[in-house]
């Protein structure tokens, strides 16, 4: 027997029986939209939140800086403190998954722009990996190599200033005061610093640009060419101890804790330790890869990555919570078929009989069955496919707009909470025809077995 | 020469706790081209004797010989393929299927052996002619009187060119006339094709039609 006609046969005998093969397509679809909707809310769950995790800061960035000394630190812990200097860039540098490292210095200090008066916390960059570090500017330019003086603000930097005279809090902690970030643009900010010998140096910064809302992370920080920076770190350090001592050799004894900073080795505390370094990654993968196995090295390393780990952690349990829910509502839809397909065939045991007389072989006649059950498992999950489409317009239209306004304000755009991608799709239309075709092994093998003779015999 | 040789047939059945021999030490030879009709009283295996015949029952004991193969040792797979190109069948209660047409039913066996679509309904309109209800191709079993519906089944037995025919009882539910009709055409086209039949049939009126007529009595052969 040819597919085609298996197919037509089989098509035909489905639909002698409209109403139950409806009802039988309803409870497959049923089935089907549960398990679709389902999956689609954890898979938009998840999604949202790589969304609001991306506001916050990049997923393929990691801030490496020195691990602290502190009392009473483990020995072997202490063994493996390093120190964050040029050698060790280009080891970070040279690890697998990894685009760039971008060392930097940061400075803060007092800063005026005209008549007002502000905190400034400055961070020095090549000016040539910026773009690398996925710094967008929504205004200006980024730094280039010949910048000396000239910087690139974060987009809250400008409610830092306030009018000289009035006191208030050097830098804003929480909602924007909402000032326009562009008044940054093409101003001079004087910065100065002064040194422990009380010595000050003025420098006089132009705003050649202002970053994008992306990344809140960095939206307080003014980014300086790193040679900048380099510079007046030198001048903050004269005649200091430097403050990155304790971290080079860490105090162990209860007789050096006084002393304890002249024990530091006179290489290592002349070598140019950076503040702290950006490693842009390949990928989000290598990003929790490799911020473990900075961490492993000795090294302080954080990124946004590492809390989508956890957060990824509950998403995949709330989907399998879900996905559970969504199965058995399947498997009823299943037994559904199974008891369809058995009673068609105590309907038809005569027929069956008569088209085995006929020359249907084993194989016509399971195929046959295993056909018009799969063919309800189709149907079920094409017609799912569509009501969950809609289902989820729904969903996302109205909880998706009070969930958006709830989470992010009144204005937010509406979250799309139930998201189907593609391979859902195909998924959903491949899996619900596999569980017909499951739920007619049963039924088709009873068939297959039955006695032809049935057919010759007259009741 | 022989098509079909039943040799000391004996086939019981097993009815919970007793046993019951349907066919008991039976032979029969059936010649090429013979139109033979089997008599009897009900349950004395005239049935069971067409099942054995046409391989969908296995004898207890004894051999089948269909053109020299011995049925009862051939595997389920092989039966089919020797129903699909050698045997047709007519049954008493028609069976044909409801959900197709006249010329579907007719084609289904053509279908089955994997004949392609245009071919087959060819052919069945030519068996449906036969019988002369062309006309009615398009109509469902349901539509039909029971004397069409056994034509539109006697030409399903003879769309795939069988060597033999089985009908059981084929005329059971039909008055005299219809029923004589029906037998005429069967044994005009067995004829013509010089096609074996085997008719099982209590009205000695159809009997009287017959090459040969063999009579049964409790699974063994009285008289020919
Ligand atoms: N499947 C079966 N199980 C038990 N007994 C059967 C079965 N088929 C037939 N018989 C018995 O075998 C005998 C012959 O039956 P059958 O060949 O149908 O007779 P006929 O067709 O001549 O009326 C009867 O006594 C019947 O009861
Ligand atoms: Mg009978």
């Amino acid at each position: 027997m040819k597919a085609n006609d298996l197919l037509v046969l089989a098509n035909r005998n489905l639909w002698r029986r409209k109403g139950r093969t409806i009802l039988t397509v309803l409870g497959m679809t049923i089935g089907t939209v549960s398990v679709i909707v389902l999956f689609s809310l954890g898979i938009g769950l998840a999604e949202w939140q790589r969304v609001s995790m991306e506001q916050w800061g990049s997923l393929n960035i990691i801030t490496v800086s020195q691990a602290f000394f502190y009392p009473g630190m483990p020995e072997e812990e202490r063994d493996k403190l390093r120190l964050l200097n040029e050698q060790a860039v280009s080891e970070i540098e040279a690890m697998p998954g990894v685009l760039g490292v971008a060392p930097a210095f940061t400075v803060g200090g007092e800063a005026r722009k005209g008549r007002e008066r502000g905190y400034l916390q400055l961070i020095g960059i090549e000016p040539g990996k910026m773009a690398l570090m996925e710094f967008e500017p929504k205004a200006g330019r980024l730094l280039h190599d010949e910048d000396r003086y000239n910087v690139v603000a974060g987009a809250h930097v400008i409610n830092n200033f306030m009018q000289l005279g009035r006191p208030g809090p050097a830098a804003v902690i929480g909602p924007p005061a909402g000032r326009d970030s562009l008044e940054l643009l093409d101003q001079r900010l004087v910065l100065t610093l002064q040194n422990a010998r009380g010595q000050k140096r003025r420098y006089t910064l132009n705003v050649v640009g202002i970053l994008g809302p992306q990344f809140a992370e960095r939206a307080h920080s003014v980014y300086a060419p790193l040679s900048l920076l380099r510079e007046m770190h030198n001048f903050i350090n004269q005649g200091a101890q430097p403050a990155q001592v304790h971290l080079v050799e860490p105090v162990n004894r209860q007789r050096d804790q006084a002393a304890g900073l002249q024990r530091v080795r006179r290489r290592e505390r002349l070598e140019l330790q950076y503040s702290f370094a950006s490693v842009r990654t390949k990928s989000v993968e290598y990003t929790k890869q490799l911020g473990e196995e900075l961490r492993q090295m000795g090294y302080q390393a954080h990124s946004i990555a590492d809390q989508l780990e956890g957060i990824e952690q509950g998403t995949r349990t709330v989907q399998a919570v879900l996905g559970g829910i969504g199965a058995i509502s399947l498997l009823v839809a299943t037994i559904g078929i199974i008891n369809t397909m058995v009673m068609s065939i105590y309907e038809r045991t005569r027929e069956i009989a008569v088209i085995k007389v006929l020359g249907a072989s084993f194989s016509d006649i399971r195929g046959l069955f295993l056909t018009e059950a799969a063919l309800i498992g189709l149907l079920g999950g094409i017609l799912g496919l569509v009501c969950s489409f809609l289902l989820s317009l729904l969903i996302n239209i109205y909880a998706g707009a009070a969930i958006g306004a709830g989470a992010m304000g009144p204005e937010a755009p509406p979250v799309r909470i139930s998201v189907i991608p593609l391979w859902l799709t195909v998924f959903a239309l491949a899996f619900s025809t596999t569980i017909g075709l499951i739920a007619g092994l049963y039924p088709a093998t009873r068939a297959m077995r039955l006695d032809p003779v049935t057919a010759m015999r007259h009741y | 020469m022989a098509i079909l040789a039943l040799r000391d047939i004996v086939k019981k059945y097993r009815m919970g706790d007793s046993i019951v021999t349907a066919l008991d030490h039976l032979s029969i030879t059936v010649e090429d081209g013979e139109f033979v009709t089997v008599s009897g009283t009900s349950g004395c295996g005239k049935t069971t004797l067409l099942n054995i015949a046409a391989g969908l029952e296995r004898p207890t004991k004894g051999e089948v010989r269909f053109r020299n193969v011995a049925l009862n040792k051939l595997k389920e797979k092989d039966l089919v393929l020797f129903r699909r190109k050698f045997m047709g069948f007519v049954f008493q209660g028609y069976n044909l299927l409801p959900a197709l047409t006249a010329l579907e039913n007719v084609a289904l066996p053509l279908v089955f052996a994997g004949i392609a679509r245009k071919e087959r309904l060819a052919r069945a309109m030519q068996a449906l002619e036969l019988v002369g209800l062309a006309d009615r191709c398009r109509h469902k079993p349901m539509e039909m009187s029971g004397g069409q519906q056994q034509r539109v089944s006697i030409a399903r037995a003879l769309v795939n060119r069988p060597k033999i025919i089985f009908a059981d009882e084929p005329t059971g539910n039909l008055d005299t006339r219809t029923s004589a009709e029906i037998v005429a055409h069967l044994k005009e086209a067995a004829k013509r094709d010089r096609q074996t039949v085997v008719l099982v049939t209590h009205d000695s009126n159809i009997a009287g039609i017959a090459d040969r007529i063999i009579y049964m009595s409790d699974g063994r052969l009285v008289d020919e």
